[in-house]
């Protein structure tokens, strides 16, 4: 461990020399134990302090009354992009004085039921996702009628108005999907390989039809288990063996274009990884190359502009896009775009 | 009444019919099956039986595999583990946060995961010996609880839901070596996942037939009351076997930090029936008593190459979780009929 | 099937005594002024109907439970056990009714169960498999047991030869004293036979043997002495020449209190039942 430690010198020289000498005379199980506990009482408080003033930053700039918004989505535990949406909503809230409660489920039924909630908690305003439409039509109408100003995000852009919301912020997956083929076309491939995380999403679905619908070459879906990397890795990675002519490998979730990258390497495949969405992880990947392109589709600003909407609604009566989809994608991002973009997305807004 | 055994002599005389013995083994259902699945696939899937092809299946398995072991030998002696799927994405998280925390050596949070993880493989098992509950419950209880911490503690510390990358930090380099690099014997690449887990195949076998704890563990599962009264230490057992299941999710979840750098919060969710199906595949008793690990790890190759193979093949992945519930089905039902027979014959 | 053992008894010390042995549990008083003396060679019968107390003693003297009133003696020395394995090291073993086995396990597995016997050193410490199969298959032979297999699952075989594996590895763990829990309880008439044929193989070897159960028939055909528990204290304690059958049966059916009932139930029946509830 020493020999690797002297050729693989990290940034992080200064700070660590003193936990270092430690560790390095025998990493022992008590030794660990005392700096776990060092861990705890320290580093976490200061750490979080300053996380907290750097997202959600500043103090509220108006003196509107207090109001309330709610934001359920239909985002899994743990997700990503959902974080993202959120840390948007709240540096928004901070800003417009508004109290803001977050909510989520995956499954429509319980996602209904967490508005049902905010309608009888008689909201001031209400931010939901629309990816199953069906279920969520009755809660949103009664929210509607129950007097709420409803803002729709991400998804659902064709039921929004239909509904009574009254405006739709997100990105047209097709369009974005369309975005990606078009750029797949530039980029002069010929066959894609659209890596689909979750089964049955239809947003999923519609992303890699738009590339479809753009791409002059074939394009295969291919479906992975998205709560197990060690399998999504080895599944495209058996279908880059079995199928030669893949030269580009495009991932719906940012998360898994770096695994797709492994799995690309091991399969001795030379395909180009391009992935929907953003982390820190792609930022770097595109930043070296490994990854050619992203499509962001700017969930910071669909968090950030349902809460600034419904508050300039309440305020000022205001709404934007005269009764059509407000579009926060896709913005195409490259290397060159690498830099700014890893500041970011470690700080968790891009 | 005294004849202590001293002499070493063989005594093949007292063995049984060979047949009837190998017909008792629980692995022999998973094995007639996995063959199956590799015939069925050499045919019907182009580039399954290349070199390449078949390391990726391995790696597939072996993943599952590694946790499937301990797993069956929690299930021989008599528990479930319900937590063992996000326990991996634990000790994973623990692992990176620990070293992008403290600024420290990656090995430095690989030994602390190594302590927590083992941490909650003896709260599972001390608890289920203490409240006598059934292992259902609490482990239920232990894998939403971790699910819960995973998330909760996750975005808490880091800021966001996945943890920082530490792939520049020192000593990364030589725990992806152990943990998650390539080996390269006679010519294949082959992952060092399969190493572990072929490790983990032999040990576990070591343990449950050539040692006094594998007695014990059959008899823990077998008849626990029986064992107690004869002078085993029934709760020792248990509790050694929940943190066993909990070593192998270290191993686990070092090779999901060591091989992406960034763990997602979220991941890991619904494996732990994957491991156990491996394991009842294999040809573990629900009931316990019964089992091997070599079984679990043919179980989990099924996985393996089942999953796998439905990609090589081009099919619609739609089918891939009815394919896997059809196969657990019939090989449950196949054991139980090797069982029946095995024992009609004696 | 006598002889030997009238000439054992009263002699040496006892192997294991109790003297006015009593157990609470909370409240509940289980067991009171409980006495009885096993002697190399000899078999102590415990008689007694449902929750007499039976299972309580058997819990104290192997080690299950602790005696919290009178002694505890063995080889004359007084002891509060702590732990079955306790019991065990000091020569007292135990054979449960329904307990006694793992049925999935092999026979030699079975045998040896909790007293592995490990060869090598270091981490190749392992199973002495070899001499397992062989010394069960041995010891199995001595009882007069011939297993063909010893690795067939002990649940194919039959709940005579299951019990008697269980005393024949009390035997061969060099028990000094064998506790046996009901063994002819669930067993037909020619199974209690050969299990009663081991208890006086043992009983041959030098073993002090306590046999617990409710059936006078089975205790009068081994039995050196007999201890009878109602409620959970005694009712009696004859030396086998001091009782005879139909008597033992009469007093285990439940003696005088069953012959008052005998009398109430005169008046509507022309006579009294002759046997007990089993």
């Amino acid at each position: 461990m020493a020999t690797a430690g002297g050729v693989r010198r990290g940034v992080r020289t200064g700070a660590r020399t003193g936990i270092r000498a430690g560790i390095r005379t025998r990493a022992t199980a008590s030794a660990a134990v005392l700096a776990l506990a060092l861990a705890g009482c320290s580093s976490t408080g200061g750490k979080r302090a300053e996380e907290e003033r750097e997202r959600a930053g500043g103090r509220a700039a108006v003196d509107t009354p207090r109001w309330t918004f709610a934001m359920v989505t239909h985002s899994g535990d743990g997700d990503t992009y959902w974080d993202i949406v959120r840390s948007g909503a709240e540096q928004a809230a901070v800003k417009d004085n508004v109290e803001f409660v977050y909510s989520h489920d995956k499954e429509a039924g319980r996602q209904a039921q967490l508005v049902q909630t905010a309608i009888d908690r008689k909201v001031d305003g209400l931010i939901v996702t629309l990816a199953k439409p069906e279920a969520m039509d009755a809660v949103v109408r009664e929210a509607v009628r129950a007097g709420i100003p409803v803002v729709t995000i991400n998804s659902g852009q064709e039921e929004s108005a239909g509904l009574g919301a009254l405006a739709h912020i997100g990105q047209d997956e097709s369009v974005a999907g369309e975005a990606v083929g078009g750029e797949l076309n530039e980029r002069g491939h010929d066959k894609a390989l659209c890596v689909v995380h979750e089964q049955g999403n239809v947003g999923h679905e519609e992303r890699c039809d738009g590339v479809r619908e753009a791409f002059d070459g074939e394009v295969e879906n291919l479906y992975v288990d998205g709560t197990n990397m060690p399998s999504v890795e080895s599944s495209v990675e058996a279908e880059l063996q079995s199928d030669r002519d893949v030269d580009t490998v495009v991932t719906l979730g940012a998360p898994f274009a770096a695994t797709a990258v492994r799995a690309v390497e091991r399969a001795g495949s030379d395909a180009e990884v391009n992935t929907f969405d953003l982390n820190a992880q792609v930022a770097a990947g595109l930043r070296d190359g490994t990854i050619g392109f992203a499509v962001d589709q700017q969930p910071y600003l669909q968090g950030y502009e349902a809460v600034d909407l419904l508050w300039l609604h309440r305020y000022n009566g205001n709404m934007l896009g005269g009764g059509r989809p407000v579009l926060t994608g896709p913005q195409l991002v490259t290397g060159e775009d690498a830099a700014d973009l890893e500041k970011y997305t470690e700080r968790g807004t891009r | 009444m005294t004849a202590t055994p001293a002499a070493l002599a063989k005594d093949t005389a007292a063995r049984g019919p060979v047949a009837r013995r190998l017909s008792a083994r629980p692995e022999l259902g998973a094995m007639v099956g996995a063959v199956a699945v590799l015939v069925f696939f050499a045919l019907a899937a182009d580039g399954f039986l290349r070199p390449a092809g078949l390391g990726t299946v391995l790696y597939a398995a072996s993943t599952i595999g590694i946790m499937a072991v301990p797993v069956a030998l929690l299930m021989i002696g008599g528990e479930f583990d319900l937590s063992a799927g996000v326990m991996v994405t634990s000790s994973a998280l623990v692992s990176s946060m620990f070293s992008y925390q403290m600024t420290a050596n990656t090995w430095a949070g690989v030994a602390v995961s190594l302590l927590v993880t083992l941490a909650i493989g003896f709260f599972n098992g001390w608890t289920l010996t203490r409240t006598r509950l059934p292992s259902f419950i609490i482990t239920l209880g232990t894998f939403l609880m971790l699910t819960g911490l995973n998330l909760g503690l996750t975005k808490l510390i880091g800021g966001t839901v996945s943890t920082r990358a530490i792939g520049d930090m020192e000593g990364f380099a030589s725990a992806r070596a152990v943990f998650a690099s390539d080996i390269t014997v006679g010519g294949f690449q082959l992952r060092i996942t399969i190493v572990w887990w072929l490790a983990l195949v032999a040990a576990a076998t070591w343990i449950l037939l050539r040692t006094r704890a594998g007695n014990w563990i059959f008899a823990t599962g077998g008849n626990a009351d029986a064992a107690r009264a004869v002078g085993v230490p029934v709760d020792r057992v248990r509790v050694g076997l929940y943190m066993g299941v909990a070593l192998a999710a270290w191993i686990s979840g070092q090779h999901l930090l060591f091989s992406y750098d960034v763990v997602q919060s979220g991941e890991g969710v619904g494996n732990e029936l994957i491991y156990i199906a491996a394991a009842v595949i294999g040809g573990c008793l629900l009931t316990g008593g019964h089992g091997s690990a070599a079984g679990a790890a043919v179980g989990a190759l099924i996985f393996g190459m089942t999953s796998k193979g439905i990609v090589y093949a081009q099919w619609d992945p739609n089918w891939f979780k009815f394919f896997l519930g059809a196969m657990l089905l019939l090989a449950t039902l196949l054991n139980a009929w090797i069982r029946k027979r095995a024992e009609a014959s004696s | 099937m006598n002889g030997t053992s009238t000439a054992a008894a009263g002699s040496p010390t006892a192997l294991v005594e109790l003297a006015g042995v009593g157990k609470r549990y909370g409240n509940a008083t289980a067991l009171e002024g409980v006495s009885l003396a096993v002697r190399p060679g000899e078999v102590v019968c415990v008689l007694g109907d449902n929750g007499a107390g039976k299972s309580t003693l058997i819990k104290i003297i192997s080690g299950l439970h602790r005696h919290d009133g009178g002694a505890f003696r063995i080889d004359g020395e007084e002891v509060r056990l702590a732990s079955p394995r306790e019991a065990l090291d000091r020569g007292i073993a135990t054979v449960y009714q329904d307990l006694a086995v793992v049925p999935l396990m092999p026979v030699w597995r079975n045998f040896f169960l909790g007293s592995e016997p490990v060869t090598g050193r270091g981490p190749l410490r392992r199973l002495d498999t070899a001499a397992m199969r062989r010394t069960t298959r041995e010891a199995l032979l001595r009882m007069g047991i011939d297993l063909r297999d010893v690795d067939q699952p002990i649940g194919t075989l039959s709940g005579g030869e299951r019990q008697s594996v269980a005393i024949a590895r009390a035997v061969h763990f060099g028990a000094r004293v064998i506790v046996l829990d009901e063994p002819t309880a669930a067993l037909g008439v020619k199974q209690a036979r050969v299990v009663l044929r081991y208890v006086a193989a043992a009983r041959d070897q030098g073993l002090g043997v306590v046999l617990v159960t409710h059936n006078p028939h089975h205790a009068h055909l081994v039995g050196d002495r007999f201890v009878l528990l109602r409620r959970g204290s005694m009712a009696g304690s004859h030396a086998r020449e001091e009782i005879a059958l139909d008597e033992l049966t009469r007093q285990m059916a439940g003696g005088s209190d069953l012959d008052r009932l005998g009398h109430e139930l005169a008046r509507t029946r022309p006579s009294g039942p002759d046997r007990g509830a089993p």
